[in-house]
């Protein structure tokens, strides 16, 4: 199988190439690069981490797999003495005290951290316009958005910037620019990945994910970051994906496929992202695949239900920054003061929208008419998950209703934003292994399957990339 | 409480694109009863607390992030009390 990963560690190990050449090189383009994809060069650490591996090399050390491979890591995870901005005026100067788990892990296995990459403040967008660092841009079309909000992460390696980057998905989020940018982004099941370190956003559907250029480097760094962890008690032990798993294609032929014809029916997706996706469910078809319309709910259910708790819980989890123990204080007559002038200054407004969202939907009255009922809609789809999971093995849907944006267009209207991420926010919903797979449509197409089988959902992505279904 | 006083935004109040998705979740005719705590940790499975001793770096930085410090010492707002 094809991989950045591989392809670099063999130029290294061959000493074809240094490793301090190779970070150099990297940085170096992110100077250059006009699609404003970092918020923060990591040059210093990164050069002294380069410079160790390159001793080891000369040396005559066996160097491991992801020994010197320069990754990014989108700007909400903690990297002890690095900035961690979230993309806002609020913490644009806070330096993170401990390094989050799954980052650390990559660190232990030798990888090299090269850069903090430009997202939607707080994760609070779908295109990384929300962001106070200006807008990313496409790595296809520069006039259009990035996505989000791991747009930087997916450009970094759309343009080989980075080998891999770790994006974090709540709703869309590594899906959706994977998607926009042609690469592979994978939210894998919640809890598969600790998150601890990761800012939390809606701590029920915030993952830890991989975006990378094949199946195979989402299969090592997955496999890499999996495992329980201590700080995160939702985390579960996980069986290492196996190449040979994956590369199963006979077994891959035999999974049953299902679609939803609520997305494809839909008066809202584009009429080639409908065509094209038929076509590539055609020729799955001709192949032998069997396939399956299932009923689903409507996207504006999902939407809601998503959107919904997200924001009562980022209301929560937000409320900490109040500029008393770190971030931007602005000063005030009296305590209440000082956190109002503080957070009306510093937060985005999108990040006001969701936080007023979610206060609103946890206080009295609202609770039970809206909050509760968007738990009990919640469940209701874990259920219908469950249940369609024994029917079929994985379920294909395109990534996004619409083509990618031009900057701008989203910022007039909040509630359209919110609608793009209907085929994405459901799975999130109920916890599932997702992949984006850029093939299929203008934005990619959706492997999903039932919880803890990321396996498979790797499987059918090496099936689907031959240029049978292309 | 107002949404300004709940938020800590000044100003605050519910938008037109918010509102549409609540009006969703209001319309959708649905039984309360059983809820299920989507991906959450049963009590009884939670690990006991334990108080982890921070390293000397991560104090300092804890300490470097703080806005405002005069004289050695952290400076918080006064707190006052209605």
């Amino acid at each position: 199988m094809a991989s950045e990963i591989y392809k670099l560690h063999k130029l290294l190990k061959n000493k074809e190439i240094s490793c301090k050449g190779l970070v150099t090189s990297k940085l170096d383009a992110l100077v250059k690069s006009t699609n404003n994809t970092a918020n923060f060069l990591l040059r210093k650490s990164a050069l002294a981490l380069a410079e160790k591996v390159d001793q080891k090399i000369a040396k005559g050390d066996e160097i491991g797999l992801l020994e010197g491979i320069p990754f990014g890591l989108k700007d909400v995870y903690l990297l002890q003495g690095e900035p961690a901005s979230a993309s806002s005026d609020f913490l644009k100067n806070y330096t993170s005290p401990y390094t989050a788990s799954a980052i650390q892990k990559l660190i232990n296995a030798g990888a090299i951290p090269i850069v903090k990459e430009n997202c939607d403040s707080f994760g609070h967008g779908s295109s990384t316009e929300n962001t106070v660092f200006g807008s990313a841009k496409n790595a296809l079309d520069e006039r259009k958005v990035a996505g989000g909000s791991s747009g930087g992460s997916a450009v970094n390696v759309a343009k080989e910037y980075t080998a891999f980057s770790i994006g974090g998905d709540t709703g869309g989020s590594i899906r959706q620019p994977a998607g926009y940018n042609g690469v592979y982004g994978l939210k894998p099941s919640y809890g598969r990945i600790s998150r601890y370190g990761l800012m939390a956003y809606a701590s029920s559907t915030d993952t830890v994910g991989p975006i990378a250029k094949t199946v195979e480097d989402i299969r090592i760094v997955l496999n890499l970051l999996s495992g329980m962890d201590y700080h995160d008690q939702t985390t579960f032990e996980s069986e290492s994906v196996s190449k040979e798993f994956v590369e199963d294609k006979s077994a891959a032929k035999k999974l049953k496929i299902g679609y939803y014809k609520s997305f494809i029916e839909s008066d809202a997706i584009d009429k080639n992202i409908k065509a094209d996706f038929e076509q590539l469910l055609e020729k799955l078809r001709k192949e032998g695949s069997e396939i399956k319309a299932l009923d689903f709910y409507k996207s504006e259910t999902l939407v809601s239900t998503y959107y919904t708790l997200a924001m009562a819980e980022t209301a929560s989890n937000l409320a900490r920054l109040d500029g008393t123990n770190y971030g931007e204080r602005k000063e005030g007559v009296n305590l209440k003061e000082i956190y109002a002038q503080t957070r009306s200054d510093n937060f985005t407004e999108e990040t006001k929208r969701r936080i007023v969202g979610g206060n609103q939907v946890l206080s009295t009255g609202h609770a039970e008419e809206i909050y509760l009922k968007a738990r009990a809609l919640r469940d209701e789809i874990s259920k219908r998950f469950t249940t369609e999971f024994k029917e079929v093995d994985v379920v294909l849907s395109p990534v996004t209703p619409s083509p990618t944006p031009f900057i701008g267009d989203n910022l007039k209207d909040p509630h359209a934003m919110y609608l793009s991420d209907a085929y994405t926010v459901g799975f999130s919903l109920g916890g599932l292994p997702t992949l984006t797979a850029p093939q299929g449509t203008e934005t990619g197409v959706q492997i999903t399957a039932a919880k803890h089988r990321d396996d498979i959902v790797l499987q059918f992505a090496h099936y689907l990339n031959d240029s049978k279904f292309k | 409480m107002t949404l300004e006083v709940l938020s800590s935004i000044k100003g605050a109040e519910s938008s037109e694109a918010v509102e549409k998705l609540f009006d969703v979740i209001k319309r959708a005719n649905i039984d309360l009863n059983n809820l299920d705590v989507a991906e959450g940790v049963p009590l009884s499975k939670l690990r006991e607390d334990e108080v982890i001793e921070s390293s000397a770096l991560e104090k300092e930085i804890i300490k470097s992030n703080f806005p405002k410090s005069k004289n050695g010492y952290l400076v918080v707002s006064k707190v006052i009390e209605e």
